[in-house]
Order: C-alpha cells, then sequence, then structure tokens
C-alpha cells in the first residue's frame, strides 16, 4: 500500500512537473514538484520511502531531461533521506513547519545539484541566488499546497458521508 | 536500531548505484541513449496527453474569459499587419533584385531548406535544465542535429533519436549547448556558448582586432552543418578585449529569442552534415 502511494506521488509530482515546466523554460520561474513530491512522501511515511521517492524521481527526472542520469538521483535520493530523518526526529506537523521543511530541503538539494556539476564539469558555474530564493519560495507554496489539499480530502470526504448517513437515518427513523 | 542499520545500508546502496550510474557515463561521454530512449518514448505519450489538457484550459480562458481589450488589441495588430505588409512588400522587391543580380551573374541560387511547424509539448522536468519537447518526431522527418528556430531567431537544436511523433531539443542557452557565430557588421567569427548566466550566451575565440560593437547582432555562422548561416542568434550586450588569456575578445550576447515563452517552433528540415552544437 506504501508503494502503491508512493510511486503515485512520485507520478504525479513528474507528470504536473512536466506539465508546468513547458510554461517556465529558461525563465525566471523555477521550482522543482518532484522535489516536493519526494519530500511529502519522507514526511508523510518516512526516511526509506523518502529515500525510494527521490531515487525514482530523480532518476526519472534525469532520464527524460538532458543531464547525467544519477545526478538528480543521487541529489534527491540524500534530500528524501535527510528528509525523513529530520521529519522522525522533530515534530513537523504544522503547516509552516512543513513549508519549512520544503524550503531547506530546497537549498540543500540545489547546492548538491551544483557541487555534483562541478565535480562532474570540473568547472565552477557559480550559485544564482535569485533562482535559488524563487525555486525555494515556489516549492515551499507547493509543499505547502500539497500538504493542506491532502489533509482536507479524508476530513472533507468523512462529513460528507456522515451527512449523508445521517439523512439516511432521518428517513428511516 | 536495526531499521536504522536497514536504512543507512539501502541509502548507501543507492548513493552507490548513482554515483556508478554518472561514472559510466562520464568515462563514455555517452548520455545512457538506451535509458533515457526508453523513458522519453514511454513518456511522450503522457507529454501529449498532458500538453492538450493544458492548451485545452489556456484556450478555454484566453477565447472566453481573458477578452477584455480585445477590440484595442485587434486594432493595434491591424496597423501591425499593414506596416509589415509594406516590409513584406519591400523585402519581396529586394529578392526579386537579387535573384535577377544571381542570374546575371550567373550563381547558383540560394536554396531555402523547408521548415516543419512543431508546438512545444513539454519542458525539461528538471529545474534549470534547458531542453524542450515537440509534437513532432521521426515519422515528420525529423532527424537529430536538425536545427530549430523560432519567430525571433535560433532555438535550439534536435538531440537524441526523435520518437515517431516527438523530438528533444536542446536550446542553445543550455549549458552544453554550442553554435558557430558571426556578427553582423563587424564580422567577427566565433562560438557561442550556452549557460553562461546573465546574459545567457558567451561568443568566445573572436578575434581581438575585430572591433565588435555593443548593439551589433549576431548571426549563425553556417559552419558545422547544423545551423544555417544568417540567421539570428542574439544581440552583443557586452564587448571585452582581450580578457583571460589576452588574445581574444570576450563578448556577452543577450539571446533574440525569449526562451520563456516559446509555444511553436519551426524544424529546418535540413539534414546536418555534422554536429556543431555541444554535446
Amino acid at each position: 500500500m506504501k508503494v502503491t502511494r508512493v510511486l503515485l506521488t512520485v507520478a504525479a509530482a513528474l507528470i504536473l512537473q512536466m506539465a508546468l515546466a513547458r510554461f517556465a523554460v529558461g525563465g525566471r520561474w523555477v521550482f522543482d514538484l518532484v522535489l516536493v513530491g519526494v519530500v511529502y512522501a519522507a514526511l508523510r511515511w518516512g526516511p526509506v520511502s523518502g529515500m525510494w521517492a527521490g531515487t525514482l524521481g530523480g532518476l526519472m527526472q534525469d532520464a527524460l531531461g538532458s543531464d547525467l542520469v544519477g545526478l538528480g538521483g543521487l541529489a534527491k535520493t540524500v534530500a528524501g533521506l535527510g528528509a525523513g530523518v529530520v521529519g522522525g526526529q522533530f515534530i513537523v506537523a504544522r503547516p509552516l513547519a512543513r513549508a519549512g521543511m520544503v524550503a531547506g530541503v530546497t537549498v540543500v538539494h540545489r547546492l548538491l545539484i551544483i557541487g555534483l556539476l562541478a565535480v562532474v564539469d570540473q568547472d565552477w558555474s557559480g550559485v544564482s541566488w535569485t533562482a535559488m530564493l524563487i525555486e525555494t519560495g515556489l516549492n515551499a507554496v507547493a509543499g505547502l499546497l500539497a500538504f493542506q489539499l491532502t489533509d482536507m480530502v479524508p476530513g472533507a470526504v468523512r462529513q460528507t458521508r456522515d451527512r449523508r448517513r445521517s439523512s439516511l437515518s432521518r428517513r428511516n427513523w | 536500531m536495526g531499521s536504522t542499520r536497514r536504512t543507512l545500508v539501502l541509502f548507501l546502496v543507492l548513493s552507490f548505484g548513482h554515483l556508478l550510474l554518472m561514472s559510466v557515463q562520464v568515462q563514455t561521454r555517452s548520455r545512457m541513449p538506451l535509458l533515457q530512449a526508453a523513458a522519453f518514448g514511454v513518456f511522450a505519450g503522457v507529454q501529449h496527453f498532458t500538453a492538450g489538457l493544458a492548451d485545452m484550459g489556456r484556450s478555454f480562458w484566453s477565447n472566453y474569459v481573458a477578452l477584455r481589450g480585445v477590440v484595442a488589441e485587434n486594432d493595434a495588430l491591424q496597423r501591425q499587419v499593414l506596416a509589415l505588409e509594406g516590409q513584406v512588400q519591400a523585402q519581396a522587391a529586394i529578392a526579386s533584385q537579387t535573384r535577377d543580380l544571381e542570374r546575371l551573374l550567373n550563381l547558383q541560387q540560394s536554396l531555402v531548406a523547408p521548415t516543419l511547424a512543431a508546438h512545444v509539448i513539454a519542458g525539461d522536468p528538471a529545474p534549470g535544465a534547458f531542453t524542450i519537447t515537440i509534437d513532432r518526431g521521426s515519422a515528420d522527418g525529423v532527424e537529430p542535429n536538425m536545427a530549430v528556430i523560432g519567430h525571433a531567431g535560433v532555438i535550439g537544436r534536435v538531440i537524441n533519436r526523435p520518437t515517431a511523433h516527438a523530438a528533444q531539443v536542446q536550446l542553445l542557452i543550455g549549458r552544453n549547448a554550442g553554435a558557430g557565430a558571426i556578427t553582423e557588421r563587424s564580422e567577427a567569427v566565433g562560438f557561442i556558448r550556452g549557460g553562461a548566466g546573465n546574459p545567457p550566451l558567451r561568443m568566445e575565440w573572436v578575434d581581438l582586432l575585430k572591433d565588435v560593437q555593443i548593439g551589433e547582432r549576431v548571426l549563425t555562422a553556417g559552419i558545422g552543418g547544423i545551423f544555417p548561416r544568417g540567421f539570428v542568434i542574439g544581440i552583443v550586450e557586452r564587448a571585452v578585449k582581450g580578457s583571460g588569456s589576452g588574445i581574444y575578445s570576450d563578448i556577452a550576447v543577450r539571446p533574440a529569442m525569449d526562451f520563456s515563452n516559446i509555444h511553436v517552433v519551426l524544424v529546418i528540415l535540413a539534414r546536418p552534415a555534422r554536429a556543431e552544437g555541444g554535446s
């Protein structure tokens, strides 16, 4: 069950990222919804799920993109493990804490990617702090929305079910 | 304790796997064509579907919801069309004169390669990467290394092997992209490289003695066999003489295309002679 949920999370994040990235190629709007999905899986189902989500999401992202296959996979595996471990040590249940977690992991993940690229290319291309800031902000907002929406869904379903049940019982009585 | 150890072992195994995968590609200088081709083939259908959904939403918004100011826009566009028609006529006159001159000089008339319009259906899923996916592939005659242009200038080239109805395009502003270039006025020849920061293009290997001016247009040089000569790449934004080794000028180029807003592109269906545009 957990495996299916992790797979679904990664697939949804990947499809959403591909669909939206089309409108942001080479522009200022940098975001990584796959990373948001990885942090989501890590906080919801623990570090092992986060790691697997990171590996799968990262590898798919690499394979569909133009960079080295494994680069994003490694960075996202580390991100998934980190988010899972921190989420297990501290209570990250409040919306702002979760958004903060997504923001922190985004910064670490981006620095990791830049570092790995510098090692592979043997060339330091520098850090675009503006792009990193935008990515951090957008990812944090996306994370906040993802957690809030998925938290709201079971409550809304229960409410609808209760309402239907009470109207049925009234009818029977 | 056991669970922590298992997590750690799994992490090490996965990390080692990723490192191995990367090191294989770095050593062979290849980009895992099989894996990438398979992934691209599978996801091309999904990309078509999501692009269709997104276009439907956008079309609903732009055709029904966001119609304010359309009359004014229509007026402006009509004026623009009129001006452009005038320009087209002037260009036609120049072309006719050129043809006459070519005939007079007994020159072979310049061939214009056929082009194919394509829609952008997806961007690179990795943020900050510079590839797009278009809805034309091998069934439409698209081949690797074919040049791709937009309304304002050069966009990039087709990379990897296209599937039947989709192809991946590496943008010129990407980290590993490049093209032979020439400045319009001073005729300085050099190599345009992407991924240079702000502006994203850098023209390298330009002769120090050439007087490259800011604002000059940079065109494709037609060397290397991918991009035909004369397509606009961008505008010179900075020109520093003798930087680095001291024998070349360092030129920063602002691309003519707005890469953040590409919806339709043209693929030049000329068979490339050999690769010039980076890895």
